[in-house]
């Protein structure tokens, strides 16, 4: 606990001078001896438009992005926790086989590049298979109501299966992590709790359930959700295969306006919406659990 | 069950444990051809030096350990390899541990309830009904919205047997229920065992307590190295054992 508000000392006034000046020093510069010319005035005009048909406010590129990077992070994230549940109770069962397909999945994905599991992903699996499905047909003739509501949740009709390659193949390499993470929970809960489950004729089942995962899942909520930022973070490299999430729409601006720092820092600033407040989040959850747990 | 070789048998022995025998890992053996069987309503106390096999017979009892050969039949189903029977005996048994075991994410309502709402298939009511009538019985109403962190070791023991009675067993395990609490605590442990015993509970409890043993229990056997040394009703054991060996232990615990 903090008591109290702590006094400004004379060093960190010389430590904010310092940052100050280093900011004013980058400003001059790049605004001198770049001769950068400064358009903030046009960014807003990125992030929402008029549409002058419809008469009304519409999302822009940097908005489209940011919604798609908050779109490709929940679904990815969700599919990640799964698959990473399901990995990491194989990895700590009792069949050796899934022993061993589990191991086999978090090394594989955790000795290659994210970058290279995307194009593997993407070229040889997302585009034999995904296409079979012929979801962008289906999602196209689906009534008017599904089609924006799929808008809404997924992606636009045209490219949902675009999107479900970006989502997998993110979930993929992101659920190795949190198969690790979770794993590491799940042996941390004493023995002897599983065998006051089981002395009280709870299955395995139920005893994971109820007994073993609520603690594993308070022992790693922490790490768990700084690899929820992380996926976040990382979802800017499915740029790479055209999807338009925050990053592509970034570079896309930039190529088009030469706005380029301006582009950057509205970019940075909007991924930190989405992460600063899971940061606060988590934090006042682990206050809250802290309570209970001594 | 119906059984027709002998009709006393098995209603009268509750637990047929026969030529039990289990290795841990290293040269000392675990259980060497342990052969016990426990009457209903029998209070069983198993004492011993450390190391001796007592809580790994409790444990085999309802297998949370596997022995290597020999047969337990706990109220006429068969300890196997069928999980079903596992299941079954365990919902049976309850037992009571060194370290009390509680769930700390369950607050002590939901630690007395839980199994009783999975095993037993009760409403949340029902249960809570039962929990609550449980911790009155154990002195410990008032603590239900607890949680095990905020209670006293003798408090938790408490709690941990209210919620193996929860599952209305028919034999009750204690595997050194006493042995992590402090001296001013064991009491009210001992008397929640000693009040449960009077009821009429089938008991089978592994302790370092002679005074209960000699007060409490209906017959006690002493074992050493995985082996039944000796066992008589209370009297006969602390006043005239018949072994050497049953002599010294006493002389050094007394």
């Amino acid at each position: 606990m903090i008591v109290g508000r702590r006094k400004a000392v004379i060093l960190d006034l010389v430590l904010l001078a310092g940052l100050a000046g280093l900011g004013g020093f980058l400003l001059y510069r790049i605004t001198v001896h770049l001769q950068y010319s400064w358009h903030w005035s046009r960014i807003p005009g990125y992030i929402l438009r008029y549409d002058g048909e419809k008469h009304r406010w519409v999302a822009n590129y940097l908005l489209l992005g940011l919604l798609t990077t908050l779109r490709l992070s929940l679904w990815g994230g969700l599919l990640a926790v799964i698959l990473g549940l399901a990995m990491a109770l194989a990895r700590t069962g009792r069949s050796l086989y899934r022993q061993l397909v589990a191991r086999i999945y978090v090394q594989l994905m955790r000795n290659l590049p994210p970058l290279v599991i995307i194009f593997l992903f993407y070229f040889f699996l997302a585009d034999q298979v995904i296409p079979h499905l012929e979801l962008d047909l289906h999602a196209r003739q689906a009534a008017p109501a599904v089609r924006r509501l799929l808008t809404l949740l997924v992606a636009e009709p045209g490219s949902i299966s675009t999107f479900l390659a970006a989502v997998c193949s993110l979930a993929l390499f992101e659920g190795a992590y949190i198969t690790e993470i979770l794993r590491a929970g799940i042996e941390a809960v004493d023995r002897s709790q599983w065998e006051a489950a089981h002395a009280l004729g709870l299955s395995r089942l139920q005893a994971l359930r109820h007994i073993i995962l609520p603690q594993a899942l308070r022992q790693v909520l922490p790490a768990l959700a700084g690899q929820f930022i992380s996926l976040i973070k990382d979802s800017s490299i499915v740029s790479v295969i055209s999807i338009q999430e925050l990053t592509y729409q970034g570079s896309q601006l930039m190529a088009s306006t030469y706005l380029t720092i301006e582009v950057w820092v509205t970019v940075a600033l909007m991924y930190m919406l989405l992460t600063f407040p899971c940061s606060l989040l988590v934090a006042r959850l682990e206050k809250r659990l802290a309570r209970r747990l001594v | 069950m119906e059984h027709a070789m002998n009709e006393e048998e098995p209603e009268s022995d509750i637990i047929i444990a026969r030529n039990l025998h289990k290795t841990f890992p290293g040269p000392v053996a675990a259980l060497v051809d342990f052969s016990v069987t426990v009457r209903r309503g029998e209070v069983l106390v198993i004492v011993g030096p450390s190391g001796s096999g007592k809580s790994t017979f409790l444990r085999c009892l309802n297998g949370l350990e596997e022995v290597e050969s020999g047969s337990i039949i706990v109220d006429g189903i068969p300890l196997d390899d069928n999980q079903r029977h596992r299941l079954e005996i365990r919902r049976e048994v309850g037992m009571v541990f060194q370290s009390f075991n509680l769930f700390p994410h369950l607050d002590v309502l939901e630690n007395v309830s839980l199994a009783q709402r999975l095993v037993r298939g009760k409403s949340r009511a029902e249960a809570r009904g039962c929990s609550l009538e449980l911790l009155a019985r154990v002195g410990l109403a008032d603590k239900a919205a607890s949680y095990p962190a905020e209670l006293s070791g003798g408090q938790q023991q408490r709690v941990a047997i209210a919620r193996a009675l929860a599952m209305m067993p028919r034999v009750m395990l204690f595997d050194e229920a006493t042995s992590a609490l402090d001296p001013e605590m064991i009491g009210e442990v001992l008397d929640v065992m000693r009040q449960l015993a009077e009821e009429g509970m089938t008991m089978v409890v592994v302790t370092h307590e002679m005074g209960f043993a000699r007060e409490v229990s209906d017959r006690v056997l002493f074992m050493e190295h995985g082996r039944v040394i000796e066992e008589g009703t209370p009297g006969e054991f602390f006043n005239h054992p018949r072994r050497q060996r049953t002599r010294e232990f006493l002389r050094q615990i007394l």
